[in-house]
């Protein structure tokens, strides 16, 4: 496996971090969102190390099928292989380091790169160059010389996530309790589910953990942020969450899931009935799939973000990254998640309603991108950025007696997961490798 | 005319195509397309690639390494970058040996562009 990445070398620390993340006290600092040194930590200690989404099973069916995304800001290809399995490569040349692919997607024998005609086939191995010939005489090992694999990739139900990091857990170690939630979209029918359209990609001017600390766990904002956008699909004001009886904010290894138990309240911003109707009417086959509880989740008031850049929204279905370009710009790559045995008219509604609502011109995406900008901007200012945060809300809500998996909080109007992503940001900041990494769950691994 | 033995049938499953190595004539690639026997030049008409390590679709070989393609009953360059034909042998098959029968003299090749 000659083939595969060199693990970077892990730099130090920076000193001092707990003055800008110090979660005990429920506190943060704006410089966590406009500082260079923090950025580039970041790129080695979270994005060459954590799990990250690459792509859908669905988007590469075929042999030789390929999307193109970032790893952080490592640009790679993801490719269905011969046998079934897919692999993640840089996307670069490994001769002078030219880009070799640069669709976003397509179906392939293999790439090519533009400069010195050296040829890679699907597997990722260099099969040629141009002036082939003349490598001979340079004792010129072929072998050696492929695209350059991720260390570690794998697929959990469509989700295709990959590593550059050889001593990363496994997937399902990283993931823990958190996809017995994540079935609640992902599982709920038989077949799975399939992204529908393409990538809409869009920039903002922000940090990428603002707008991830969002979906871990902010609905908050919701009822006044998103007011005016709410009164346009609905026809009045977000449902008041502080209303709900029953609601939650559950999270692992910085993962978090907020979520209520009224089924249809993130879809029913969408506009479509159709849509409603269709949730409910699977409702009673996700209650025997996956249980009552669960089957109160699948389009629910809720947002979710897996450590460090995906999310997505049950019921808008809308599956996100958050790639880092900068530690003030991000790129957003928006994709629409749809059950593969829904109805066309079904999915093609859900992709128009996600265009509608959180797309770049989407009503709510809006108003979003404007605050986590400013989030962002603020911090400019150096006595801005030195200033705390508040991050404490719902200190004590730790669901004591629970049957249900993973670090359990009562109340989705809770800062309890935004606490939990921060101090996995901190924590993989304050280490070197996986092994040093402080485990601060609590919660059970498995549903009672 | 030579007789240059090329492998046995059993060792050729059909779909499958094989290099064999000849120094004298240049290698040779040796096809089982659903039971019929061809052999054609091993090396690729446009770059150095062995077009026994690509993939057979249909009746064609596609070439492993800028992907053009042949026809591989008649040598016929059939996809870009390939222009020039491949030059193919006339196969017997004598028991389970598989031969191609090669004219000493080969014929000139000329690029078409």
């Amino acid at each position: 496996m000659s083939n595969i990445i060199k693990t970077i070398d892990v730099t130090d620390s920076l000193e001092n971090l707990k003055e800008v993340c110090d979660i005990e006290d429920g506190r943060i600092s704006g410089r966590i969102f406009y500082d260079q040194k923090i950025y580039e930590q970041e790129l080695e200690k979270i994005f060459a190390r954590c799990w990250l989404f690459v792509a859908h099973e669905s988007q590469i069916p075929n042999t030789g099928d390929y999307v193109t995304t970032t790893m952080g800001e490592d640009e790679v290809i993801v490719i269905r292989q011969k046998d079934g399995g897919i692999k993640v490569f840089l996307n670069a040349c490994p001769h002078r380091g030219n880009k070799v692919c640069f669709a976003e997607s397509g179906s392939t024998r293999g790439f090519i790169c533009n400069y010195h005609g050296w040829s890679f086939n699907v597997a990722g191995n260099l099969v040629g160059q141009h002036e082939s010939g003349i490598y001979e005489a340079s004792d010129f090992d072929k072998a050696k010389w492929g695209l350059k694999e991720v260390a570690q990739v794998e697929s959990w139900k469509g989700l295709v996530f990959a590593t550059f990091d050889p001593e990363a857990p496994t997937l399902q170690e990283y993931l823990g309790p958190m996809t017995w939630y994540l079935d609640a979209l992902f599982d709920n029918q038989e077949g799975g589910t399939e992204f529908v359209g393409g990538c809409i990609r869009s920039t903002y001017d922000c940090n990428w953990k603002i707008a991830a600390e969002n979906f871990v766990g902010d609905i908050l904002h919701a009822g006044w942020t998103h007011d005016s956008a709410a009164r346009a699909m609905l026809g009045g004001s977000v449902a008041k969450v502080s209303d709900f009886e029953e609601s939650y904010s559950v999270n692992w290894n910085g993962h978090g899931y907020e979520f209520a138990l009224d089924t249809v309240g993130n879809v029913a911003v969408l506009g479509e009935s159709a849509l409603n109707k269709y949730l409910h009417t699977i409702k009673p086959s996700v209650a025997e799939r996956l249980g009552e509880f669960r089957a109160n989740m699948i389009g629910a008031v809720s947002s979710c973000t897996l450590f460090p850049n995906f999310s997505f929204l049950a019921g808008q279905n809308t599956v996100r990254v958050w790639q880092p370009r900068g530690p003030n710009k991000i790129e957003l790559f928006t994709w629409v998640v749809v059950n593969k045995s829904a109805p066309q008219e079904i999915k093609e509604k859900w992709r128009k309603g996600a265009m509608m609502t959180f797309s770049p011109t989407g009503v709510f995406e809006m108003d979003d991108g404007e605050n986590w900008e400013y989030c962002t901007k603020t911090a400019k200012g150096r006595v801005t950025a030195a200033q705390d945060l508040y991050i404490g809300l719902g200190m004590n809500s730790r669901a004591e007696e629970t049957s249900l998996p993973g670090n359990v909080f009562k109340g989705q109007l809770n800062e309890a997961n935004a606490r939990a992503y921060y101090q996995q940001w901190f924590d993989h900041l304050s280490t070197k490798r996986w092994s040093e990494l402080p485990n601060r769950n609590f919660g059970k691994q498995e549903a009672e | 005319m030579e007789k240059v033995y090329l492998c046995k049938t059993s060792d050729l499953a059909e779909n499958q195509v094989k290099r064999i190595d000849n120094s004298e004539h240049g290698d040779i690639a040796v096809y089982n397309l659903g039971g019929n026997y061809y052999a054609t030049a091993d090396l690729c008409t446009h770059a150095t690639a062995s077009l026994a390590e690509g993939d057979i679709e249909d009746e064609m070989i596609v070439c492993p390494v800028h992907w053009g393609q042949f026809h591989i009953p008649t040598g016929r360059a059939q996809g870009f970058p390939c222009e020039i034909d491949l030059r193919t042998y006339p196969v017997a098959i004598e028991g389970d040996a598989i031969y191609a029968l090669v004219e000493v003299a080969a014929p000139a090749l000329i690029a078409k562009g």
